[in-house]
């Protein structure tokens, strides 16, 4: 019986390419992202989304001092909201002053790079501590990684980053017969040494966490919101708040983790399939169930229980089916796409140049390697839902040119200047 | 009970690479393999012109039985070309002194060579047949199929003959039942002949891949793109020297191979050399398929540019040799193709791109390379016989349905 439940929203867009050509390699003013697109799908999202979610979320709190949720937004969303939305960047400074809303840690680009390069992962995780605290005037102690990419691996690398918690999918083939309701443990262990040095330098805190947990998402009651709502053959269907209320008092563990893209209210789940009316209603149903909303910080602060331990010796994430790094690296463009833009982080580096930087920096964006992706069975029309362009190898020619002209431009540095 | 098909099909054994008669001789070896017996009226020319006996020799190997009807009629005739071909062969005025004599000719002289034969169903190919078809299902009571691989519209840019449009049109509607061999296809019989959409099946062409991989012809150590098709219109040839000048600008050591012969190949050499490649592109006239299958090997890119392809069996023959393709979106087969590049006919820059990026990025190319032949195995001919099977059996057993 849960009487705990923990929100979270992913808030995330990435900076999508344009139709670079062959001869845009090597101009003199290289430009490689969409302005039009990005711009206009971002005030997409914008109003039938994060305005009228975030006007509901502030109306909620206001009513119930005790309701809590959590966010994590990327850099490269707020990167946007500077360029396209101050309106969302006001709407969710709103929300931070309340004091009810926690805002989580992640990468600022929304990358990849704990799979690529320690080094540049600690520094988007500083970067992006930073820009929090820039905007919302605290540093996040909880992180979650990209698309929830876990292993034991870089949970240790978080706990020495300082972290006091991390999110993760709670996957079946890990769990066995366990429930995802316990915060849970990494199994703790020394990584290599280069490593450890590269975190220890890469830090923002003083100190490594002693006390780190794990809170799991429960993705079947997530995906009953985020995936089924609005599904007319689910038996379910319509969902109720009370019904699904009944839903998270059922669940064992300290508490039900509700994971889920922000995008869930208004835009994957239209208002006309009432996900707004839902969400409203939660708060109050979950009251008179007995079940407090709590954020990701203090349910870990809450846990006084024994915590067991998850072992993700390989990766997980929360895409697909398959709940691990397929959607991104699965075939050989993806792999190729990713080998050469992380091949160039030295010189990239040594060339200290602020553009360059940002553009490889945007580059890595995870959508870029799912747009890529050809697993065209069962999760394959989810793929292609949320891609912009016509094809996996539409994907691949325009990115492979703006690495080919970050290269170019690499190429142009004197190298005593490096 | 085995289903008995009187096909009213062409080209035995296939001229053309990717052609009407590589379908029609992949759909009826696919029949024959799901338990429907086919009988193969064909046009031939007579015993004084050639092929004869290869004519029937290839059919009797595929078919259950060959019913040959002395004709001059070729797939893809327009009066021009057959008024040419009857006036070089000895004799050719006995078939019609033009092509519409020479197709009431055919009309008359298959069904009366064929009455004897017994079917269930009646199964013609492409509007030259269809007037043969209707009357040999009229004859027997029988459910009429009008399969369309191309149409006049296609052929001819939007401009068609006025007397073929309306024997496609006849065709169209005195059939039970239409099969287009894409998507593509039907909306355009809906939305140019008024066809209603229910009526028309689609199955797409199939491909069956040869055990062996050929042997790449040894042509150039440079990057080699290819263009296969009959210099026509339809296939956008002059499209392929666009590309080809652009890519030239940007990569010097591309050689080019336009295969395929044609009443534009003249215009093309003065064209290519126009742009410059003279030096670069290959002009390799018909080939056969061992030819084609060896270019396909050799190329690094195989490119349809089609103006309009009902399918485009080429791509996948492309495709089966292990060779990355980009074809025109104005096509059939782009919609069963996953793992390829798909541009507008006219969009010279991105065909250019397109190519130009697989030339440089070797892992895209592979990957084409291997993920793109799996598409093969669905589309072989005997999974899409059973589809065309399926249809047959709809028509005689409409209450299953």
């Amino acid at each position: 019986m849960s009487n705990r439940v923990c929100f979270y929203f992913q808030v995330h867009q990435p900076y999508r390419l344009r139709d670079l050509r062959v001869t845009d390699i090597g101009a003199a003013e290289p430009d490689y992202f969409d302005d039009v697109n990005n711009r206009k799908i971002f005030r997409k999202v914008a109003e039938k989304c994060y305005l009228p979610a975030n006007a509901l979320l502030l109306q909620l709190i206001d009513a119930d001092p005790e309701f809590r949720v959590s966010f994590s937004l990327s850099g490269v969303f707020l990167d946007q909201c500077q360029e396209y939305g101050r309106d969302v960047l006001k709407s969710f400074k709103a929300l931070a002053k309340t004091g009810q809303v926690e805002f989580l840690g992640e990468t600022d680009c929304h990358s990849l790079s704990a799979l690529k390069s320690t080094a540049e992962f600690c520094a988007q995780v500083k970067a992006h501590s930073q820009k929090i605290h820039k905007h919302f005037g605290r540093v996040p102690k909880v992180f979650r990684n990209t698309e929830l990419i876990y292993s034991n691996d870089l949970a240790n690398q978080v706990r020495l980053l300082g972290f006091r918690g991390m999110l993760a999918e709670g996957v079946d083939r890990l769990l066995g017969d366990r429930h995802p309701g316990d915060p849970v443990v990494p199994p703790t262990f020394r990584l290599p040494r280069p490593v450890e040095r590269t975190i220890a330098a890469g830090r923002s805190r003083p100190l490594p966490s002693r006390r780190f947990h794990v809170l799991l998402k429960h993705y079947r009651l997530s995906d009953d919101v985020a995936f089924r709502f609005s599904d007319k053959n689910w038996a379910s269907h319509p969902l109720s708040a009370e019904t699904f209320a009944g839903w998270v008092k059922e669940s064992p563990g300290h508490g039900v983790n509700l994971f889920m893209d922000y995008e869930t209210f208004g835009e994957h789940q239209w208002a006309e399939s009432g996900i707004f009316d839902f969400l409203g209603a939660l708060p109050a149903a979950l009251k008179r169930e007995g079940i407090a909303s709590v954020t990701p910080s203090q349910s870990l602060l809450e846990w006084k229980g024994e915590s067991d331990t998850y072992d993700a010796h390989e990766p997980i994430s929360w895409a697909d089916s398959e709940r691990d790094l397929s959607a991104w690296q699965g075939n050989a463009i993806q792999q190729a796409a990713l080998d050469n833009l992380y091949a160039l982080e030295e010189a990239v580096l040594a060339a200290n140049d602020e553009d360059l930087l940002s553009d490889w920096r945007r580059l890595q964006t995870s959508d870029h390697f799912y747009y890529m992706c050809t697993k065209y069975w069962a999760d394959g029309d989810v793929h292609k839902y949320f891609s912009p362009y016509d094809s996996p190898y539409e994907a691949y020619r325009r990115f492979s040119h703006a690495l080919c002209d970050l290269q170019a431009r690499l190429a142009r540095i004197p190298s005593s200047a490096l | 009970m085995r289903l008995r098909s009187l096909m009213f099909g062409w080209e035995f054994p296939p001229v053309h690479s990717g052609g009407l008669g590589v379908a029609c001789e992949g759909l009826v070896r696919g029949l024959q393999r799901n338990d429907v017996d086919v009988t193969l009226v064909l046009p031939h020319v007579s015993a004084k012109g050639a092929a004869h006996s290869d004519v029937i020799s290839a059919a009797a190997a595929t078919a259950s039985g060959v019913v040959p009807v002395a004709s001059l009629l070729r797939p893809y005739d327009d009066s021009f070309a057959f008024a040419a071909r009857a006036g070089a062969t000895p004799g050719g005025h006995l078939y019609g002194p033009d092509l519409a004599a020479a197709v009431a000719h055919y009309t008359v002289a298959s069904v009366e060579a064929s009455k004897e034969r017994e079917a269930d169903v009646i199964h013609s190919h492409d509007w030259m047949t269809y007037g043969a078809g209707a009357a040999a299902a009229q004859l027997r009571d029988a459910p009429l199929v009008a399969h369309i691989h191309a149409t006049e519209l296609d052929r001819t840019d939007g401009h068609p003959d006025p007397w073929i449009f309306g024997l496609e049109r006849e065709g169209f509607i005195a059939a039970d039942r239409i099969i287009a061999v894409s998507d593509y296809t039907k909306r355009l019989l809906t939305r140019e002949y008024g066809i209603d959409p229910g009526k028309i099946s689609v199955v797409h062409n199939g491909h069956d891949a040869d055990p062996k991989p050929a042997e790449p012809a040894t042509i150039s150590r440079h990057p080699l793109v290819l263009f296969l098709g009959r210099l026509t219109v339809q296939k956008n040839p002059h499209q392929f020297v666009a590309v080809a000048k652009e890519i030239h600008a940007h990569q010097p050591d591309v050689q080019f191979v336009m295969a395929g012969a044609g009443p534009m190949q003249g215009e093309l050499m003065q064209a290519a050399c126009e742009a410059g490649l003279s030096r670069n592109m290959v002009f390799a006239g018909q080939v056969s398929k061992r030819e084609a299958d060896a270019l396909y090997a050799a190329a690094s890119c195989f490119v349809m540019p089609s103006l309009s392809e009902p399918f485009g069996l080429v791509a996948l023959e492309a495709i089966a040799q292990g060779t990355p393709v980009v074809v025109s979106r104005q096509s059939g087969v782009s919609e069963v193709l996953d793992h390829a590049f798909k541009v507008d006919f006219w969009d010279t820059a991105m065909m250019a791109d397109c190519i130009l990026t697989i030339l440089r990025e070797k892992p895209l190319a592979t990957q084409l390379k291997t993920e793109a032949p799996r598409l093969l195995q669905r589309l072989s001919w005997h999974n899409q016989a059973r589809a065309v099977q399926a249809v047959y059996h709809s028509l005689l057993h409409p209450n299953h349905a």
